[in-house]
């Protein structure tokens, strides 16, 4: 068995018009065995910035304290909020300082631009390698399903209810093919003026 | 364990001074003259660079450098001082865009540099710089302009002189400066600044000038140079 | 741990092997350790009569699921030249960003354009401290004041200096291409059509190749034109249906809003503070 797949969890985001979403399931576990249904995934990094993060349970909070830590550095140092694109080098970076050792995560994050507004999604690899794509990023267990629901679902220039659909039932019909994700979820969209969070009924086993 | 063996030579003297730092500013003053004005549109620093002999070669070696493609730097004091914190301020500059992907701002540069030179205040086995900085940059949509002291003290400026005749050059600063300047209005008060103490002639290879606005920072050309003293003179 | 992190720090750089042991008793307890996001990749570069072409595909693999559709792998190192990555893709990148802020020190130093020579010279050597287990493969192309140059940078750090190379996983591929049609003192046109066709015989018979063809040309006056993409070798079809679901499919448990109050203040706000 993975690492990578110990724990299990997935988390996705989406590029919509002027806003993103951001989801991930709610199950922690010890290989086939659940022990928690209230596990997030996603963290609030800043204001109208997230960060999500899949992979082995103990390296996912290890690595949010250490994110949480440097942003909040930034913050104060220079006064303003940091950019999602600037963030992700951090991320990058942190990850890819241990090159030869590595956390057992792999992040996305989605974040508006604190200037232009602008929507911003990206992922690593669990090394830090920086990926920006125009449409969707997917981490996790059933990383191979949430591509397949993703190709089919996603369409340019999304408004945020029709996101929100979007991203839900995408994440919702990966993880119900995949043993080690699941027992809940919870969505976030983020706008300039609001982010709304729900949690969504799904199946518990 | 080196630690144990070197002291700091900057020590209190019972009044509460710390007088190496004064005599490193004492330094400064005897060194020669750099100017820097804020404009609407950018900024400019300007400095003397005469040559004690004509043997020198003007063009080779020089005082207004850039650090950044937006930030750039110029000193009154002793060379050999500056250019180990001109070096030591591009790897800032450079570690600070590897970590972010974005260049640094000018305050923050400046304020990493001002943290090396308090550190020179502080240390064992080592002297304060002798040297005092004009750091000019044009970051979020706005031009900054910034001198840094031996101490590691820094400030923000409008306009400002540094080294021998400095306070003649403020005060003529004072009088010559509005809020509503333009760039090129501000590099000629920046030459009219330097000639109030300037000894001799004033030409293309006795002065060095920066300008940093909207496009970046460079080092006029001494043709470029020679077209101001022209429309001056 | 010494991660006591100051503000007046200069970040300590370099690579951090803390988890190695865990990581290792992890591996021992019969969990395997996951794969990296590699370039499997196409990667080329030619000389021709005017300057140098590189040339790459797009496409980025994790084990077998391509990751990335359209990643770039023709990255910046100077004003004058450029570098196409193959292998871990981020050694790749993180590789060629600090070589391309070494050089730009270099630059500032000795107030002249780099020499290809010497970005070459500082990536194999980068590469041969690390043995080969900083798994980067390069293409490395520019002009400088002796005219045009390519060298192709092996990861253990070894390198050839060519006039037309190839790299990555569809390098045979493309390398037939190069064998079969290359002649000295190409023109543009040709030099270019040669350059995608090399590419694109990587794309359609190697599995870690794929996606666009991009270009990269770095001519004799030091002028560079990026073209990305510049051939799009496989279009994605256009959707005829539409597979929207109806708001309020989605079955909610609970929903809450965060107001965000700055918004348009911001701008103003932050440009007090920055002065200080």
């Amino acid at each position: 068995m993975s690492i990578m797949s110990y724990n299990g969890g997935a988390a996705i985001a989406m590029k919509g018009k002027n806003c993103v979403a951001i989801a991930s399931d709610l199950r922690f576990g010890i290989q086939a065995q659940t022990v928690g249904m209230d596990f997030e995934k996603v963290f609030p990094m800043s204001d109208r910035l997230y960060l999500g993060l899949t992979g082995l349970a103990t390296d996912v909070q290890t690595v949010v304290q250490k994110l949480a830590f440097q942003l909040k550095l930034y913050e104060l140092r220079e006064n303003r909020p940091i950019s999602p694109k600037t963030f992700l080098s951090v991320v990058s970076n942190v990850l890819y300082e241990k090159r030869f050792g590595p956390y057992f995560i792999e992040p996305v994050i989605a974040g508006l631009d604190p200037k232009t507004s602008e929507p911003f999604i990206a992922s690593c690899d669990l090394i830090g390698c920086p990926m920006e794509p125009e449409d969707f990023v997917v981490t996790g267990t059933c990383a191979v399903q949430m591509y397949g629901m993703c190709e089919a679902l996603w369409q340019p220039d999304m408004e945020p209810d029709q996101l929100f659909e979007c991203v839900s039932q995408a994440l919702l019909n990966s993880v119900d093919r995949d043993a080690g994700s699941g027992w809940g979820a919870v969505v976030h969209i983020v706008e300039a003026d609001k982010v709304t969070t729900r949690r969504l009924k799904a199946r518990m086993d | 364990m080196t630690e144990r063996y070197s002291f700091s030579l900057t020590t209190f003297s019972p009044t509460g001074k710390l007088v190496q730092i004064e005599y490193a500013l004492n330094a400064v003053t005897t060194g020669s003259p750099s100017v820097g004005i804020k404009a609407q549109n950018g900024v400019v620093m300007a400095t003397e660079k005469k040559q004690k002999s004509i043997l020198y070669d003007e063009q080779s070696i020089h005082k207004v450098e850039p650090i950044t493609d937006k930030i750039g730097i110029v000193y009154s004091g002793m060379g050999p001082d500056y250019r180990v914190l001109l070096t030591r301020a591009r790897k800032i500059a450079q570690s600070y865009f590897l970590q972010y992907q974005e260049s640094i701002p000018t305050a923050q540069l400046v304020h990493r540099i001002a943290s090396v030179m308090q550190e020179y205040t502080q240390s064992g086995g080592v002297r304060p710089f002798g040297v005092s900085l004009l750091i000019c940059g044009w970051d979020n949509d706005r031009p900054y302009l910034f001198q840094c002291d031996p101490s590691g003290a820094y400030f923000a400026w409008k306009a400002t002189a540094l080294g021998k005749n400095h306070l003649n050059g403020k005060s003529f600063l004072e009088k010559r400066y509005n809020e509503d300047l333009e760039l090129e209005d501000a590099v000629h008060t920046a030459i009219l600044t330097l000639k109030e103490s300037f000894e001799g002639v004033m030409t293309e290879d006795n002065i060095e000038i920066g300008i940093a606005n909207e496009e970046g920072f460079h080092r006029l050309s001494p043709s470029e140079v020679k077209d101001y003293l022209a429309s001056i003179a | 741990m010494a991660t006591t992190v100051s503000c007046l720090e200069l970040p300590k750089g370099g690579f951090s092997f803390d988890n190695c042991a865990r990581n290792a008793r992890l591996e021992e307890r019969g969990l395997t350790r996951p794969k990296f996001r590699k370039t499997g990749t196409t990667i080329v570069g030619l000389v021709f009569e005017d300057g140098v072409i590189l040339g790459a595909d797009t496409r980025a693999t994790e084990d077998t699921i391509v990751a990335d559709k359209n990643c770039s792998k023709i990255h910046y190192i100077a004003p004058n030249i450029y570098c196409c990555g193959a292998g871990t893709a981020a050694d790749t990148e993180k590789t060629t960003e600090m070589i391309s802020s070494n050089l730009q020190l270099h630059r500032y130093r000795t107030g002249r354009p780099n020499r290809v020579a010497t970005a070459n010279r500082m990536l194999k050597q980068y590469l041969y401290r690390y043995q080969g287990y900083v798994s980067a493969a390069l293409v490395l192309g520019g002009v400088d004041c002796n005219g045009p140059h390519l060298y192709s940078i092996h990861p253990h750090g070894s390198t050839d200096k060519l006039p037309y190379v190839t790299m990555g996983s569809g390098s045979l591929a493309a390398m037939a291409t190069f064998e079969a049609g290359y002649k000295a003192n190409m023109k543009k046109a040709d030099a270019m059509q040669l350059v995608r066709d090399a590419v694109a015989a990587g794309i359609f018979n190697d599995l870690g190749s794929g996606s666009n063809v991009d270009l990269c040309i770095i001519g004799k006056d030091m002028k560079v034109e990026y073209l990305r993409p510049f051939d799009v070798a496989n279009k994605k079809g256009v959707r005829q249906g539409n597979y929207s679901y109806k708001p309020g499919t989605t079955a909610v448990l609970s929903k809450s809003i965060k107001q965000i109050k700055y918004d348009i203040v911001s701008e103003s706000v932050q440009e007090d503070m920055d002065t200080s």
